[in-house]
């Protein structure tokens, strides 16, 4: 098949998992209609793609949804290597010439690694009104800024609000530190693995990821349970899984040949 | 606390928090096609909602300003600060849930109006929310 041509599809590329499983023929993907998913074997490892039209973008919410909940609901029975959203090799003679025949036994020896775990995330969310009355009450200089502010129209405090609101958010950063340190200290030694994301929104109290063993599920489920209920009033703790190891993924550099 | 599960997400459509939670997950984590692919790597358009706060900017200090200015007009009488954190706290504790607790502060927003008489009310700073850079 000559390459050079302009193409009207490719081959979109959700994960790596071990060659010895079935795809549900009902299984969709990414795409509008959502597109079939196919099983692209190569000796022991296999990838998960689907055509995908390249005359329009990628990315709707629906694509994205549909992306992850096909890598969590594999990875919820079978070990999966997940690809970052929007992977997309010309055909699947392609997926398998240079991502799966090179890199087979790496992938292969990835996947025994994960096998019986899975990721789970870890998020909590401060109540802001909590959060906020905390730091207030430990600094005089907020406090005096709010005072200024009360009651104000937003233009003619502008910079007493940008000073307050750093302060506020340079309190909530040390509360966030303070409070993932606490949590993850506390949940890494149930897990595989941890890694610490960023935060992604200004009132986030912890943000991370874990590795857990199958068989110590149980356990890491009753540790984050008991700190949402201990943090009850101030905050909101969600637990997300199971996932595929997104966080636990490395993508190795490969010698230049 | 809630337990998502993975499935819950798709099913249910584009939930603002699913989506969220989405992002974080799927658009900067998992291995790179890059890495591997060379000759037969497809350059498509991507065009996502990256609904992700850069935590400390002027939208974020600005959204901690306000919330404070709401704090402090929720208060009723007299009271002192610690006082008022003090009832703030009971009160979420609770209502246990977050979507009272979110209750509450919108019910504090209402008093913000009320309190600037006739001008036109403040946009919802929530939605002030964008990325920047």
């Amino acid at each position: 098949m000559s390459r050079s041509t302009v193409q009207e599809s490719a081959s979109y590329v959700y994960g790596i998992m071990p060659g010895d499983v079935e795809v549900d023929p009902e299984a969709t993907g990414v795409g509008d209609p959502p597109a079939k998913i196919r099983l692209v074997r190569h000796g022991d490892i296999a990838a998960l793609t689907s055509e995908i039209a390249l005359d329009r973008p990628l990315g709707r919410p629906e694509d994205l949804f549909a992306h992850q909940r096909l890598l969590d609901e594999a990875a919820a029975e079978v070990p999966v290597l997940p690809l970052r959203f929007g992977a997309v090799v010309t055909d699947d003679e392609a997926v398998v010439e240079e991502l799966l025949a090179p890199n087979h036994d790496a992938f292969r020896d990835a996947l025994d690694d994960l096998e019986g775990r899975t990721e789970y995330i870890v998020k909590g969310r401060y109540v802001e009104s909590v959060v906020i009355g905390e730091v207030l009450a430990e600094n005089p200089e907020a406090a005096r800024l709010r005072d200024d502010i009360r009651g104000k129209p937003e233009e003619a405090t502008w910079d007493a609000r940008i000073r307050l609101g750093e302060l506020l958010g340079e309190g909530v950063a040390a509360r966030r530190d303070a409070d993932t340190e606490e949590i993850v200290g506390a949940l890494a030694p149930l897990s595989a693995a941890v890694a610490v994301r960023e935060p992604t929104h200004e009132q986030d109290a912890v943000h991370a990821a874990f590795l857990i063993e199958t068989d110590r599920l149980e356990e890491f489920e009753r540790a984050v349970e008991e700190f949402g209920e201990r943090w009850a009033e101030r905050v909101t703790v969600r637990l997300l899984g199971p996932l595929a190891p997104y966080d636990f993924v490395t993508t190795p550099y490969p010698e230049e040949g | 606390m809630t337990i998502v599960q993975p499935s819950a997400g798709g099913g249910g459509g584009g939930s603002s928090s699913g989506l969220a939670d989405v992002i974080d997950t799927i658009l900067d984590k998992g291995l790179v096609i890059d890495a591997f692919v060379r000759v037969s790597l497809v350059g498509i358009e991507l065009l996502t909602i990256d609904v992700r706060v850069v935590v400390a900017s002027v939208d974020t200090y600005l959204r901690f300003a306000e919330a404070a200015n709401r704090l402090d007009l929720a208060q009723t009488g007299g009271k002192g600060l610690p006082e008022v954190v003090q009832d703030m706290t009971q009160g979420v504790g609770k209502a246990k849930t977050k979507g009272i607790a979110q209750g509450a502060l919108d019910a504090a927003g209402d008093k913000l109006h009320d309190f600037l008489g006739d001008e036109e009310p403040e946009e919802e700073p929530r939605r002030r929310r964008r990325r920047e850079g």
